[in-house]
């Protein structure tokens, strides 16, 4: 017994010590204040000056820029991942063949360290793996890993060290509507996404054969919700009416119901944002109901070549809104592919270009910034004025939201096509899409 | 207690008094985040290994139990009520949940008790995605005085606790009953040990620290999905971390985790695109040449030790030490 009440009191010691302690301990690192910028840059330089300064460099130059990235190469987002991998290297690789990026303090170009960890697709290795950057390598910027689960485990990070943040592969708002002052995302977000579906259908389709009645199919997830949500409150402005909103749960098996409720509706589009099973699933069961909208908007599940080899012309019709694609006519894209097939033996997927584009941001931040202060390179992020990148010109909003092209691209005959900008489209958008029965 | 108990609980002490220096002599931000990965994964494998290894029910459900805690602790607190009482209940919720899944659970035995919890589980992460999609972010404000001291201590202390009390367990009354139902529970019943009682003693227990562990990483976490720390993969790190190190011990579970966070770390941060590979030969062969897991090193290099030694045979036969599932080096009840 008088064992028990030892071990009784030692447990309760303990438990008080420990939960003292971690309400009164104090901060090991005070985080410095961020200063503001100086000077705030007014345009983007493109190239290193030719003149040398008449000022000797105070210090000496470091070896390499050092920038950091934890992605999902192993795991359910690694696929994701080495999209975003392949972008991320290509674009170090061009920069570093050019010398680096000039540094004004230094007055040299350096070349930019890429050292990217594996966070195994795990929100917790994921912050590990930014903690180790931050400390070890100590990196002037952070670049993202892929899908917004991540991104939201991350993003504190980078905002809690003060590392400046370019991330892709996620379209969802909300994280820019916490107050992050580090983070940046040249990558459409759910507003964009939401006015343009209406504005490129109006732009695309002559007024009487607009599929003005929608319906929506949300999927429960806070992209879902916040999409759904967008689509439903842009509509009536520009002419079409919900006549359809169901919601379901992730990896749900059965859409039938939803389907016929859509049919009976009259609905005559579907916009939704499946992850690939549940769309794959979706447009099956359609084809089986027999219902065809006549405008499909499929965000996230047809994104890569699956989708045609598990759907055939089943998949076709269906649109995107995939951020970038390797037949738009950006300059720079066709070197791209040329560098991207030599390495991987493929055309560059989705995400290849935004990615490359952040390690543009980041390049141009710190050449403007003209040091590798943090927290200046951050404040030269948020004046970003980039006039041509791999995915077009890029600027910020106040909420670290980039101002960059949204392109749509469509199944046509089991390949990916180009359909919106005009200036860039590869096909017409194919319009209104065959039914299921014919095809 | 006896003179061996002493030791173990002054050695515990002493080893987490050193680990409490060391937010002070380094700055190192990310030393001090993989410790705290290290503390939340001892409390999971522990707790598990109080179902698992000392009771013998193989729950595959435990990242139910880290969910709950997970998910109450961080809604308490920041919704602004004290960390304490958020932690508490963070770590009750569990408790009331497994006794409330433990009756009906108990009457499925072997493998679908194990299919029964892994079920429950994934019931209860589809239930959580569902009515919480959205993230969890601290607010900006908090994120500028976000410092990992307090959650160092904050987990270390919890571990320090699951720890004790696993030890405490083993050494119990109580422990030694669980033990009992797990090697022969008709013939522990036919003694009078009710293993209802023990099973159900023991699944709290395991949701109390896996609950608690929860609310560590709650409070820890600058931002996450509510619905993440349900993933199954709680379950099946903590269960590989406790078959690594060894079931049933009180030391094995600590040493798993350790080996488990800290092997995968280094690996991930120095083979990029083959560490899994690696992991994966490094697992296979533990569980090839160490069945009783990492425990036994120390038993064999004992036994290795007595048979070099001069001593006679009889005498290294005494010295032999048992090697597998065990939670006592000899029985003691109190």
């Amino acid at each position: 017994m008088k064992a028990h009440i030892k071990f009784s009191a030692i447990a309760a010691v303990v438990l008080v010590l420990s939960l003292l302690l971690a309400n009164c301990a104090p901060a090991t690192e005070a985080p410095a204040p961020t200063q503001p910028p100086t000077q705030a840059p007014t345009q983007a330089p493109t190239q290193a000056p030719t003149q040398a300064p008449t000022q000797a460099p105070a210090k000496p130059a470091p070896e390499a820029i050092e920038i950091g990235a934890s992605i999902p190469l192993t795991g359910k987002y690694g696929s994701l991942g080495v999209q975003v991998k392949a972008g991320y290297e290509l674009a170090v690789q061009t920069i570093n063949a050019a010398g680096g990026v000039y540094v004004k303090e230094f007055d040299k170009k350096i070349p930019i360290r890429l050292t990217i960890y594996d966070d195994e697709s795990d929100p917790t290795k994921a912050v590990s793996k930014l903690e180790s950057l931050n400390t070890e390598q100590k990196v002037v910027a952070y670049l993202g890993g892929a899908a917004s689960d991540m991104h939201a485990a991350t993003v504190p990070i980078a905002e809690k060290n003060k590392v400046p943040y370019c991330g892709v592969s996620f379209a969802l708002w909300k994280i820019h509507q916490q107050g992050y002052k580090y983070l940046f995302s040249p990558f459409p977000k759910s507003p964009t996404q939401a006015e343009d579906t209406f504005k490129i259908l109006n732009a695309s389709i002559p007024e009487g054969q607009r599929p003005t009645k929608v319906a929506i199919f949300q999927e429960t997830t806070d992209w879902g919700i916040e999409l759904g949500g967008l689509w439903k409150e842009n509509a009536a402005k520009y002419g079409y009416e919900i006549v359809d909103y169901e919601t379901y749960a992730p990896r749900s098996e059965n859409f039938s119901d939803m389907i016929l409720r859509a049919k009976a509706a009259g609905a005559e589009a579907l916009l939704a944002v499946p992850n690939q099973p549940d769309g794959i699933a979706m447009v099956k069961q359609m084809s089986e109901i027999g219902w065809t909208p006549k405008f499909m908007l499929l965000i996230r599940a047809p994104e890569n070549p699956a989708w045609s080899e598990a759907l055939g012309p089943l998949g076709d019709f269906v649109t995107i809104f995939p951020g970038w694609h390797y037949k738009m006519k950006w300059p720079g894209v066709e070197e791209l592919v040329k560098k991207h097939q030599e390495a991987y033996g493929r055309p560059p997927d989705v995400l290849v270009g935004p990615a490359y584009a952040c390690v543009e941001v980041v390049a141009d931040a710190i050449q403007r910034a003209g040091t590798l202060d943090r927290d200046a390179i951050r404040d030269a992020m948020a004046a970003t004025d980039l006039p041509m990148s791999m995915i077009g010109p890029i600027k910020f909003r106040e909420d670290g939201t980039g101002i960059v092209l949204n392109p749509m691209v469509q199944w046509q005959k089991g390949q990916i096509e180009v359909v919106w900008p005009p200036e860039h489209k590869s096909a017409d958008l194919a319009y209104p899409a065959t039914p299921f029965d014919q095809r | 207690m006896s003179r061996r108990d002493i030791a173990f609980i002054i050695s515990t002490l002493i080893a987490a008094a050193a680990l409490a220096v060391v937010p002070t002599i380094t700055t190192k931000e990310s030393v001090i985040n993989l410790l705290v990965l290290v503390y939340i994964y001892v409390m999971m494998a522990s707790s598990w290994n109080i179902i698992g290894g000392i009771a013998g029910q193989v729950n595959l459900g435990h990242a139910a139990f880290f969910g709950l805690g997970s998910l109450v602790s961080r809604i308490l607190w920041t919704k602004g009520w004290p960390l304490s009482i958020s932690l508490i209940l963070g770590a009750l919720v569990p408790v009331a949940f497994a006794l409330l899944i433990g009756a009906p659970s108990f009457k499925l035995r072997g493998v679908y008790f194990a299919i029964g919890t892994l079920a429950m589980a994934q019931i209860l992460f589809i239930t959580t995605r569902n009515l919480f999609p959205m993230i969890s972010s601290l607010p900006t404000e908090a994120l500028s005085t976000y410092s990992l001291a307090p959650r160092y201590y904050m987990a270390l202390g919890m571990t320090l606790l699951t720890v004790l009390v696993v030890f405490w367990l083993s050494r119990s009354r109580w422990g030694l009953g669980m033990v009992a139902v797990r090697e022969e529970t008709s013939a522990a019943e036919s003694l009078g040990v009710s293993a209802l009682q023990h099973k159900l003693l023991a699944l709290c227990l395991s949701a109390l620290f896996a609950g608690l562990a929860g609310g560590v990483f709650a409070y820890y976490s600058a931002g996450y999905y509510l619905f993440f720390p349900f993933f199954p993969t709680w379950t099946f790190d903590a269960v590989m971390a406790t078959y690594i190190g060894g079931t049933g011990t009180v030391i094995g579970p600590i040493i798993g985790a350790v080996f488990y966070v800290l092997v995968k770390e280094i690996l991930a941060l120095r083979f990029v695109e083959l560490h899994p590979f690696i992991f994966g030969t490094l697992f296979i062969l533990v569980v090839l040449f160490l069945p009783g897991g990492m425990i036994q090193i120390w038993s064999r290099l004992r036994r290795l030790l007595v048979r070099k030694s001069t001593l006679a045979p009889s005498a290294a036969k005494e010295e032999q030490v048992p090697e597998t599932n065990m939670v006592h080096d000899r029985p003691a009840v109190e």
